[in-house]
């Protein structure tokens, strides 16, 4: 189990990440979502030993990796945004060479490398130069690197950009294999890819959680929020009063003439959405009006991403808001950095 | 660290590099052997290895910093870093494999200039002993020069910028015991015998001549010791500063 506490990272005094806690379960593929800049590769790579972090605590199996890194590091493997790739170096010599660094014992090295390649469909370029290959073969190789000495977690900062469409397929299903025997951390923006393959989700923007919950719950959470959309065929004002004062209407949002007598209403709801459509429906027909069309629609994971990742922050406490604008002591002695540094913050 | 070693010996053996860099060291070392022997034949001219090694010390300024550029400067460049950062090995252990790493290929370059005395031993003498202490004494004054280069290196990602910051260090280096004697400098006499202190140049000239002082050989494996901390540190520094 991997366990975040109060993560927080500070590039000089701009906060890339702000506070963060949450847990990966044993055998358990995790999304971490989010747009571009949001913190996203900041977190993986504190959590991988790469960067240090300003505030909070990484727990690898239950060591520290700020304690002891060389330890905490030997569970983890990690493929990061760019694939880690020596251009100089053939693919065989290159996983050699990370199965070395991962301390693969010698006797077992050539096996764990056959295997990896092969999970990766690289073994028929094992003797090509990095530099020869495509961007989608680089980034497998990057990806086989990472499971080397079979580690209990995975982190992999967006392993599916840059592959085709065919890739993508290969590598999700990997990726869902290997929730057999290990922890993911799956980084992405795209979100279908994070609700295809993942049980649980983080959503973060700007260096703050949004959410983390399974995928269902996520949907269900926002499906108070559902709209009506109908089509009637007759009087449009009579339609639009019996719609608008039916009860559970919230809001009209839209109504178009679509000619030949007909109109599109859409509306918002709030409450049991059968019931209301139910009362609308036996409203509408009473009136002698003829309903063409009538439809919920439940807002899609989509929807539900733009609006977590948009909703501000709610700020519990006066000294979070004092913290937000005033620098933390590490920030304040980074304040003489480089201040391309800030440009650097996040990518 | 072994890993880390035996890629970075694949990086200089497995391309041209280490053959290059070696080829351009021995043509720099015969021209001035040649250059000596042609001039055996006037009554001032005086033969000496030792003489030879003295002023070979100056193509170290340009060979060095060409051999150390990339070490940990394409590291960042391509991305590798993350590897070896997220890797179970501690930093130190990633700066003296680099370091043992590129002091072999050192070793690789001056062991062919080795060809020389043997040649000389079998048709005339030679001094074993003082030859011996100058060996010491460059193979001391070429790790250092390592260690200024993968410290430049490991503070910037291009590498074309390490190699030259390490020429010109290099190069105050070497002259810095010609500055400390110069007239100006003579009249803060604290501040000539702070620079003398620093300079490495006399402390070698003791090697060629055939002398081995203990504390010539502290100043070294100090300056080894010193700039390799430096280089472990720059790294950490840079991952807390940045990432």
């Amino acid at each position: 189990m991997i366990t975040i506490e109060n993560l927080t990272k500070y590039y000089g005094t701009n906060r890339a990440v702000n506070d963060i806690s949450f847990t990966i379960n044993d055998n358990e593929i995790l999304g971490f979502l989010g747009p571009n800049g949001a913190g996203k590769s900041t977190t993986m790579n504190m959590i991988t030993g790469y960067l240090p972090m300003s505030a909070g605590k990484v727990m690898i199996n239950g060591i520290d990796i700020s304690r002891d890194p060389v330890k905490a590091k030997r569970d983890i493997g990690y493929l990061p945004e760019i694939p880690p790739v020596y251009p100089d170096m053939k693919v065989k010599e290159y996983l050699s060479f990370c199965a070395g660094l991962k301390r693969v014992p010698f006797g077992q090295r050539r096996d764990e490398i056959e295997r990896v390649m092969k999970l990766l469909s690289i073994t028929d370029v094992k003797g090509k130069l990095i530099h020869n290959l495509s961007k989608g073969y680089k980034q497998r190789v990057g990806f086989a690197q990472a499971l080397l000495g079979d580690p209990k977690f995975l982190i992999l900062d967006e392993p599916t950009v840059g592959l085709d469409p065919n890739q993508v397929v290969e590598v999700r299903n990997i990726i869902r294999s290997l929730k057999k025997n290990h922890s993911v951390i799956f980084s992405s923006h795209i979100l279908s890819e994070v609700s295809e393959v993942c049980d649980r989700v983080v959503i973060i923007n700007k260096g703050d959680i949004r959410a983390i919950d399974t995928i269902e719950n996520l949907e269900k959470s926002f499906a108070t929020g559902l709209v009506l959309h109908i089509k009637v065929k007759g009087d449009k004002t009579a339609a639009a009063s019996i719609i608008e004062l039916a009860p559970g209407v919230t809001e009209l949002i839209d109504i178009t003439d679509e000619g030949s007598g007909i109109t599109s209403f859409t509306v918002q709801l709030e409450g049991d959405a059968d019931e209301i459509r139910g009362n609308v429906m036996s409203e509408l027909l009473k009136n002698g009006l003829t309903i063409l069309e009538i439809f919920t629609d439940r807002p899609n994971l989509e929807n539900v991403f733009i609006e977590l990742i948009n909703r501000p922050v709610q700020k519990s406490s006066l000294k979070e808001l004092l913290d937000e604008i005033t620098p933390t002591e590490d920030s304040a002695d980074d304040e003489t950095d480089d201040p391309a540094d800030d440009s650097k913050e996040e990518s | 660290m072994f890993p880390i070693y035996k890629k970075e010996l694949h990086s200089f053996f497995c391309t041209p590099f280490a053959y290059t860099i070696t080829t351009l060291f021995l043509l720099l070392f015969t021209y001035m052997i040649s250059t000596k022997v042609a001039n055996l034949e006037t009554n001032i001219a005086i033969f000496s290895y030792t003489e030879i090694f003295y002023k070979v010390i100056f193509y170290f300024i340009f060979l060095i910093p060409i051999m150390t550029m990339r070490t940990f400067a394409d590291e960042r460049k391509f991305g590798t870093e993350v590897l070896l950062l997220t890797s179970p090995v501690s930093v130190l252990k990633i700066v003296i494999g680099k370091f043992l790493a590129t002091v072999t290929v050192f070793l690789f370059m001056i062991s062919g200039t080795a060809i020389f005395p043997i040649i000389t031993a079998k048709y005339g003498n030679v001094v074993y002993s003082q030859l011996t202490c100058a060996y010491i004494g460059f193979f001391l004054w070429g790790t250092m020069f390592i260690c200024v280069g993968m410290l430049i290196s490991s503070m910037t990602e291009n590498s074309v910028i390490a190699a030259i910051i390490g020429e010109l260090i290099m190069f105050a280096f070497v002259f810095l015991d010609d500055f400390a004697r110069t007239g100006f400098i003579a009249q803060y006499p604290k501040l000539q015998s702070v620079l003398m202190a620093f300079a490495a140049q006399p402390r070698f000239s003791y090697f060629s001549a055939g002398f081995i002082r203990l504390s010539d050989i502290v100043f070294f494996i100090s300056a080894i010791f010193v700039l390799l901390s430096w280089t472990y540190i720059s790294i950490e520094k840079r991952r807390w500063k940045r990432g």
